[in-house]
């Protein structure tokens, strides 16, 4: 084994490098001769869309994949990762994207689980002392008392931060690291992530396809797509349209044009909702609003902040804990899923893999979800595959969803094109009220513009669209109305047009607008 | 694993065409009964002799093949029972007691019609014998509702409730047809009393008319898994019931649904067994032994991979090597339990090649080798 990584290594020096690394699955090749360099010192973004190859580099980097062909070097010597053990030990860390923490224990339980030294017997006091040493150097803030569930995202990336630097990381790969964060907790962790670039021993190549994160932070970007790395170079030198087509392969426009609708009837009321998390928590504490046909309301927010709970009350998977909701006028509180699928809801759940979809089914199957219960598609118990498969085949072709034929399983689709799949199918049946929960969430440039384009399109048809998204760029330059959500209830319904980021950020936050003044 | 120059590699597959997955089956069987040879060895008796004699009795014999087909309607109805709940990603370990309701509910109706004691009580067939199998159907789709409606409604494990169930009908049947109970013998040995002579199930060719039930419940399984709405439910709650939730699938009526179509067929294997297999018509005192045979679809069950129509070769072939196992044994006067030492080892073989259904073996060049060609700098 070459000795451990950064030893003798001077800022600039290459730490570790790929060479041809290849990794074929079955139908696709992930990964196609990939070479990639890492220097000492430097932050190094890996940019793709979904799809694009870099997790599975990332995981082969980190020795939870074996590549077919193609190998990684340290210092010049040829390494072979068995499993993520033989990576941890030469000192490269990740952080995934789902984290892997156990809910139940402290913050600093955690971080020692699975340390060498941390034996039989837990030395914690010794454990907190090294990593508030850590927290300092890098400015991280975390109670190291509280338990892993009761943080948010941004706080349990931050443990995961620290687990891996306390196991004494030096590269350190970090999948989708802003993709869960707000704003705030955003710009906190760059410059964390700065801080332990500018220390001697790290080396930080991350992986995102938001491309304002690359270019604030990086200071140089590889660029995949397809598998195939098609440029490396300095950010200096690259802007976000320069980056978006090199990764997309085509000019991509960041501006949805807002589709000037008449507004209707209400579509959706909603008065003083309420609904209980699966804790037993009250996660949604009573929020009335309504949405008119032709109307998008906005509803901006941190994950965990009863958007969930709000969304699957609408869809009718949970039941409400009070409160009333009325679908074109008529009562729906207490309605099954079923009816209010044939009473016109849409729903686009957030889980597309667990909930939107069945992974072993075929695209056709997948689709047969929201039809299945029409007599046009279903005659007297029957169910016509052939008119489903038609309409799946219609439905690959108006939406690009990228798959060999409509046969395919859905495991088979990448987040983006499943998503384009949900979203058709959904919009297909032309509901009167759509919910979207984050429905670009994880979608790659392309993807995301695609998703909202059609979101605009079915406002444009008269549907009431409730967005939840965490992206507050995309609320605000879709929504008509924006609602802020902080802890189960709306700060706030303010116009979409002219509301200022950085006011719905604050409100997200918890603060009211009078507060902000003072 | 690295051999010269070459390595060989387990890869995952994506897809598995029908035919594949029935030339994995076939090697299985192959080599459970080359594994096997060496007991037949160990016994020194000639394997490829002891083999000829199975399958020879058990589908070319005129005394061993209606016994093959007998269990094998058994067993097949056994296996609709468990592949019915298990497209629905429920498991349904409880076709022994929905089995003993179905005995039950036919004797039942027997002693009401006033069957008990007269070999030739001049009973109607014509409307008894629909009656039995009703009642057999209803009877064990009601001890099958008890697990699906615990289940359904809260969310309480399938599997322990049916275990638990299959004990509490063991029990129920002793009650009935021992010390005194309602469908006991006259004459006292502990079992039950005669099917009369008039509503015994009609034969054809030897074979009782259930064959017809057993295979046209296949294909009707088979419509109703391809074709049909509530076929699609059902998978869909099997692939993932929260997706299927979200799709407007009732997850209570869906549990409660196959535990009962399953406990139906149970039941009716239990008419089959005891009202209409020629030299039986009553219930034994060792009725516990096909009690256990009853597992047997489970495992049928399994390795068809719940499809309805490749369960009939592998009930027929579990049929069949029962059969001719235990004739071998008494042919070679091998010591006890050759059957099923048999039908053991073939399960488990049957059960290890499933690996291959997702995985299969690839020959490539070494790694190291290919390396430099893979290097593009």
């Amino acid at each position: 084994m070459p000795k451990g990584l950064l030893e003798g290594i001077n800022r600039g020096e290459t730490v570790i490098e790929t060479r041809g690394i290849t990794k074929r699955f079955p139908g696709v090749v992930a990964n196609d001769h990939i070479d990639l360099e890492i220097k000492a010192g430097e932050i190094h973004a890996v940019l793709g869309e979904n799809g694009a190859g870099k997790t599975t580099l990332m995981n082969i980097l980190f020795g939870l994949l074996q590549p077919d062909e193609g190998g990684i070097f340290i210092g010049g010597e040829r390494v072979k990762f068995r499993s993520p053990l033989d990576a941890i030990d030469l000192g490269i860390g990740m952080v995934h994207q789902n984290r892997k923490l156990v809910p139940a224990h402290t913050v600093i339980e955690n971080i020692v689980l699975g340390h060498p030294r941390a034996g039989r017997i837990l030395n914690l006091k010794r454990a907190e002392a090294e990593v508030s040493e850590l927290c300092k150097r890098y400015g991280f803030k975390i109670d190291f008392k509280a338990k892993v569930w009761q943080l948010s995202e941004g706080e349990k990336q931050v443990v995961e931060i620290l687990k891996t630097l306390y196991r004494g990381a030096k590269v350190l790969i970090l999948d989708e690291p802003t993709s869960a964060l707000t704003p705030p907790e955003t710009e906190k962790l760059l410059s964390s992530i700065e801080a332990m670039a500018r220390d001697e021993l790290a080396v930080i190549p991350f992986i995102t396809h938001k491309l304002p994160v690359v270019l604030a932070i990086s200071d140089r970007v590889t660029v995949l797509r397809r598998g195939q790395v098609v440029d490396c170079l300095e950010t200096a030198h690259a802007t976000e349209k320069s980056l978006a087509q090199k990764m997309v392969g085509r000019e991509v426009i960041f501006r949805i044009d807002r589709v000037a609708v008449e507004k209707g009837e209400p579509v959706l009321q909603v008065e003083n909702l309420s609904a209980l998390s699966d804790k037993g928590f009250l996660a949604l504490n009573g929020v009335s609003f309504s949405i008119r046909e032709g109307e998008i309301l906005g509803i901006a927010g941190i994950s965990s902040n009863g958007q969930h709970e709000l969304a699957e009350v609408l869809a009718g998977l949970r039941k409400p804990a009070g409160g009333k909701i009325l679908l074109g006028g008529k009562e729906i509180t207490h309605s099954s899923i079923l009816d209010r699928w044939q009473m016109g809801i849409g729903y686009i759940p957030s889980e597309r893999t667990e909930v939107g979809s069945i992974a072993d089914f075929s695209l056709v199957e997948n689709v047969a979800m929201n039809f299945y219960f029409d007599h046009d598609f279903s005659p007297w118990g029957t169910l016509d595959y052939g008119k489903i498969r038609r309409l799946t085949e219609d439905i690959i072709s108006e939406y690009s969803v990228a798959t060999p034929s409509s046969a395919t399983k859905a495991r088979n689709l990448s987040g983006g094109n499943l998503q384009r799949l949900i979203l058709a199918r959904v919009l297909s049946r032309r509901p009167r009220l759509v919910i979207a929960h984050l429905p670009t969430q994880g979608l790659d440039v392309g993807a995301t513009e695609f998703v909202q384009n059609k979101l605009m399109e079915a406002k444009g048809q008269k549907a009431g669209i409730l967005l939840i998204s965490e992206d507050l760029d995309e609320i605000l330059s879709l929504s008509d109305w924006v609602a802020p959500l902080y802890e189960g209830k709306f700060m706030d319904i303010i116009p979409g047009e002219g509301a200022s980021k950085e006011s719905v950020g604050a409100m997200m936050a918890g603060l009211h607008l009078r507060e902000q003044e003072a | 694993m690295r051999i010269g120059s070459h390595d060989l590699k387990l890869e995952k597959r994506s897809t598995l065409p029908g035919w594949q997955a029935a030339i994995i089956s076939l090697l299985a069987i192959l080599f459970a009964l080359t594994v096997f040879s060496l007991i037949f060895i160990l016994a020194k008796v000639n394997p490829l002799v002891a083999y000829r004699e199975i399958f020879s009795y058990a589908f070319a014999n005129r005394f061993g093949l209606p016994l093959t087909i007998n269990r094998f309607i058994f067993l097949l109805l056994c296996t609709y029972a468990f592949i019915i709940p298990y497209k629905a990603g429920l498991w349904n370990i409880g076709m022994t007691g929905q089995l003993y309701g179905g005995v039950l509910g036919t004797f039942a109706v027997l002693f009401a019609a006033g069957g008990k004691g007269f070999d030739n009580a001049g009973l109607s067939p014509e409307l008894l014998i629909p009656l039995m199998l009703i009642a057999a159907a209803l009877s064990g789709a009601a001890i099958g509702a008890i697990a699906g409606f615990l289940k359904g409604r809260f969310d309480v494990n399938e599997i322990v409730v049916t275990m638990m169930l299959n004990s509490i009908a063991f029990w129920l049947v002793a009650q009935m047809i021992k010390e005194g109970g309602p469908f006991m013998n006259p004459g006292g040995e502990g079992q039950s009393f005669v099917v009369p002579l008039s509503v015994r199930a009609p034969l054809i060719a030897n074979i009782p008319f259930t064959i017809f039930l057993a295979l046209g419940v296949a294909v009707l399984l088979y419509l109703t898994f391809a074709k049909t709405r509530i076929g699609y439910q059902i998978r869909a709650h099997g692939q993932s019931p929260t997706a299927a939730r979200y799709a407007g699938i009732s997850t209570t009526k869906i549990p409660l649904l196959v535990f009962v179509l399953g406990g139906a067929l149970a039941g009716l294997a239990g008419y089959h067994y005891y009202a209409a297999v020629p030299g039986v018509y009553k219930i034994s005192s060792n009725y516990g032994y096909f009690g256990d045979l009853a597992f047997y679809g489970i495992i049928c069950g399994l390795i068809s991979l719940g499809d309805p129509l490749a369960a009939i070769p592998v009930t027929l072939l579990f049929a069949g090597l029962s059969i001719g196992g235990r004739n071998v044994q008494g042919a070679f006067h091998m010591s006890f339990g050759v059957d099923y030492a048999l039908l053991g080892v073939l399960m488990i073989t049957l059960v290890a090649f499933q690996f291959f259904y997702r995985y299969r073996i690839v020959w490539a060049k070494t790694e190291e080798d290919r390396l430099d060609v893979g290097v593009r700098r």
